[in-house]
């Protein structure tokens, strides 16, 4: 077993997984904060739905869309691209999971921001997207990077969707939560442990981070 | 000129004024809920109204006949809110600068020495008085080139000593710059002191509208109708 | 959402197929518990002039519902009848390449500090064994083996009360090695693992139900050749003295 090697390839999907949520999250999160239309409950339904089904659920959802057979691995397998049992299949899962964290997080720092901000610097002139880049992401900030935070940390933990739709293939898609069951799965104990304390420390260490920046508030 | 015709129902409030103006400086004026704030936040584009006509000098801000709704960050509208608002995360001269407009903005310098905030411009914003923050939010409103500035209460938030102060500045601004100021006011003496119109709102709808000596009197305390 | 998917795009683009490789690697499901056989089994494979085989261990119904949907496995190997039947039903099993692969044998044991041979199986109804660990007899393949001895020894009724469903047999197994339970009804090959747990009965191959491993190849495998030929490894004398050094049995 290569702890580094499992260690280095569950924290290189969890940042990218973060990094692909990150704009979508972000967007999502300020509609949701500040503009009413017909279908909102549905998007926050949607949204909140990896945090509230049963992690297998989402897997199988994903396995059935994206394998061979499904809608859209139909077309991706035209295209000669694999995802399930890939690594990317790990990211699209930390990714999926790590969403409704990070809009939750991220939207209630867009409605902490004054409104009266972005009116006045619409009335100085400046139309809605510069509104969005030089008033409200910037007073939101914290707490979308705290938001990134927690869809980081709840990445790296991530089993149970991972498992169905990236499956458990040392060196390719065992991550450090999928290697823990699988190494308590057949009685090394000790090896489980070393991956165990890995995961604790990363773990501990992003969601002290993401306090500490959520307790700072924006001005 | 100002030409106003609006009508507005939010919950059991329903706000119908029709004004016309053209003086230096309009005072609105009524009580606290006479929907005062309401009627600037529509000429400055921050609320629609359901239905009418807002025009500043012919053109159309605002025409649900026509359907034309500018956004307010075309409306080319100065706007100081009460609570003045001052951009947190930028000092002082990024707050001024932000609505800078090479071709249409007074320079930075004229400004600055109009209001009397030169030794303030390198400074945090978290640190300044309430007149200070208050002529910065001015000065702010001024630098984006506007057609007409709004203001809400601009004298409520500051103390009475400094509310004398504050004033000549804006005397200034609507003499020296010749731009035409509206305010929304529920103090008389300010609006006496200030406006060469004034239109008096109750309940949502214009109870009179014509100069404040004829209105207001000079004896604070009755409002002639 | 551009950003996003132009990450997506690089990714994609950069783990694009390189080349045929000499032998191409197939994908293997197989139930966690073959884990160290089968990994062992592969290097031999390897040594052999064999090709990669990229595993994909796992709990069998979890493996079986994977299949159904669709993943891209060449080679299943399951824990018991039940989850191959499972993926024979929704027609995804290669003609006529089904067969048992492996056997295995139920154990008790107990913790190694109260070491005990039993004489008979009605030991365990014994007053020492007050909370007996087994897998999950609604959802595990040892739990399931573990209910149909029982009730053949006409021992199920006296001794249900006592039993503490795990999730997995290595679970019942953990639970005995850490001192919360007196005893478990294990695969014989997991006991072989333990190191705080001895063997107390091996349930004879007479009186115990069959257990059986199948291996049959995935119907929409990319490389029928290659699986046939790990197959074939397997039921090989080599891969047979592999698999009896873990401790399974091979099926005359």
């Amino acid at each position: 077993m290569d702890v580094w090697q499992i260690t280095r390839f569950t924290v290189a999907c969890a940042i990218a997984a973060t990094v692909m949520v990150l704009p979508p999250g972000v967007a999502i999160a300020w509609v949701l904060a500040r503009r009413r239309f017909t279908g909102r409950t549905l998007v926050e339904t949607l949204v909140s739905l990896p945090l509230v089904l049963p992690p297998v659920a989402t897997g199988l959802i994903l396995l059935m869309v994206l394998s061979r057979r499904g809608a859209i691995g139909r077309i991706l397998e035209s295209l000669g691209i694999e995802v399930v049992f890939t690594w990317k299949a790990v990211v699209l899962a930390m990714a999926i999971m790590g969403l409704p964290l990070l809009v939750r997080t991220a939207r209630a720092g867009f409605e902490q921001v004054n409104q009266r901000y972005e009116q006045v610097a619409s009335t100085l002139g400046a139309p809605p997207s510069r509104v969005f880049f030089t008033i409200s992401l910037p007073l939101a900030w914290p707490s979308i990077v705290a938001g990134a935070v927690l869809a980081f940390a709840r990445g790296l933990g991530e089993f149970g969707a991972t498992i169905i739709v990236a499956g458990s293939i040392p060196g390719a898609t065992r991550t450090l939560a999928v290697a823990i069951y699988s190494y308590a799965e057949t009685g090394q104990d000790r090896e489980a442990a070393a991956l165990l304390v890995v995961s604790a420390t990363i773990a501990f260490l992003a969601l002290w981070y993401a306090n500490r920046l959520a307790g700072r508030r924006p001005a | 000129m100002i030409e106003l015709d609006i009508q507005l129902t939010q919950g059991t409030f329903r706000l119908d004024v029709t004004a016309t103006f053209n003086g230096k400086a309009t005072a609105i004026f009524g009580p606290s809920g006479s929907g005062k704030t309401t009627t600037l936040d529509a000429i400055a584009g921050l609320r629609a109204p359901d239905r009418g006509v807002i025009r500043i000098d012919g053109r159309a801000l605002f025409s649900s006949r026509e359907r034309v709704n500018l956004p307010s960050h075309q409306r080319r509208v100065g706007y100081v809110p009460q609570d003045v608002a001052l951009f947190p995360h930028m000092n002082v001269r990024l707050n001024l600068l932000y609505g800078r407009h090479p071709g249409t903005s007074p320079p930075l310098e004229r400004v600055v020495s109009m209001l009397e905030i030169e030794s303030l411009v390198d400074r945090e914003v978290g640190a300044l008085s309430g007149g200070e923050r208050q002529r910065i939010a001015l000065g702010r409103a001024l630098m984006s080139g506007p057609s007409l500035l709004l203001l809400d209460e601009p004298l409520a938030s500051v103390d009475v000593p400094l509310r004398r102060r504050i004033l000549p500045y804006l005397q200034r601004v609507r003499d020296e710059l010749h731009l035409p100021l509206v305010y929304v006011s529920h103090d008389r003496e300010e609006v006496q002191r200030l406006a060469d119109y004034v239109v008096v709102l109750e309940a949502g709808r214009v109870a009179a509208a014509g100069s404040p000596a004829a209105l207001l009197g000079s004896n604070p305390g009755t409002l002639e109708p | 959402m551009l950003a996003s998917a132009v990450t997506l795009l690089l990714a994609i683009a950069a783990s694009a197929p390189q080349g045929l490789p000499e032998r191409p690697a197939i994908t293997v499901s197989a139930a966690v518990s073959l884990t160290d056989a089968l990994t062992a089994a592969a290097q031999e494979f390897a040594r052999a002039g064999g090709g990669t085989i990229r595993f994909n261990f796992g709990a069998s119904n979890v493996l079986a519902r994977q299949i159904v949907n669709g993943a891209p496995v060449d080679l299943f190997i399951s824990a018991d009848a039940a989850q191959m039947d499972s993926v024979a039903k929704a027609g995804l099993l290669q003609d006529r390449s089904r067969i048992d692969l492996l056997t295995n044998q139920l154990a008790v044991v107990v913790p190694n500090d109260r070491q005990r041979m039993f004489t008979t199986i009605r030991d365990l109804t014994g007053q020492a064994y007050r909370r007996i660990a087994i897998g999950d007899p609604a959802a595990v393949p040892a739990g399931v083996y573990a209910k149909q001895y029982l009730e053949r020894e006409g021992l199920w009724t006296e001794i249900e009360p006592r039993l503490v469903p795990s999730t997995s047999v290595r679970a019942a197994l953990s639970a005995v090695e850490a001192g919360a339970a007196d005893a478990a009804i294990v695969y014989r090959t997991d006991a072989r693992t333990a190191t705080r747990a001895t063997v107390a009965w091996v349930v004879p191959a007479d009186r115990g139900p069959k257990i059986v491993y199948p291996a049959a190849i995935v119907r929409t495998t990319k490389e029928p050749a290659e699986a046939q030929r790990f197959l074939d490894f397997l039921q090989s004398a080599a891969g047979g003295r592999v698999f009896e050094r873990f401790g399974f049995g091979i099926p005359r």
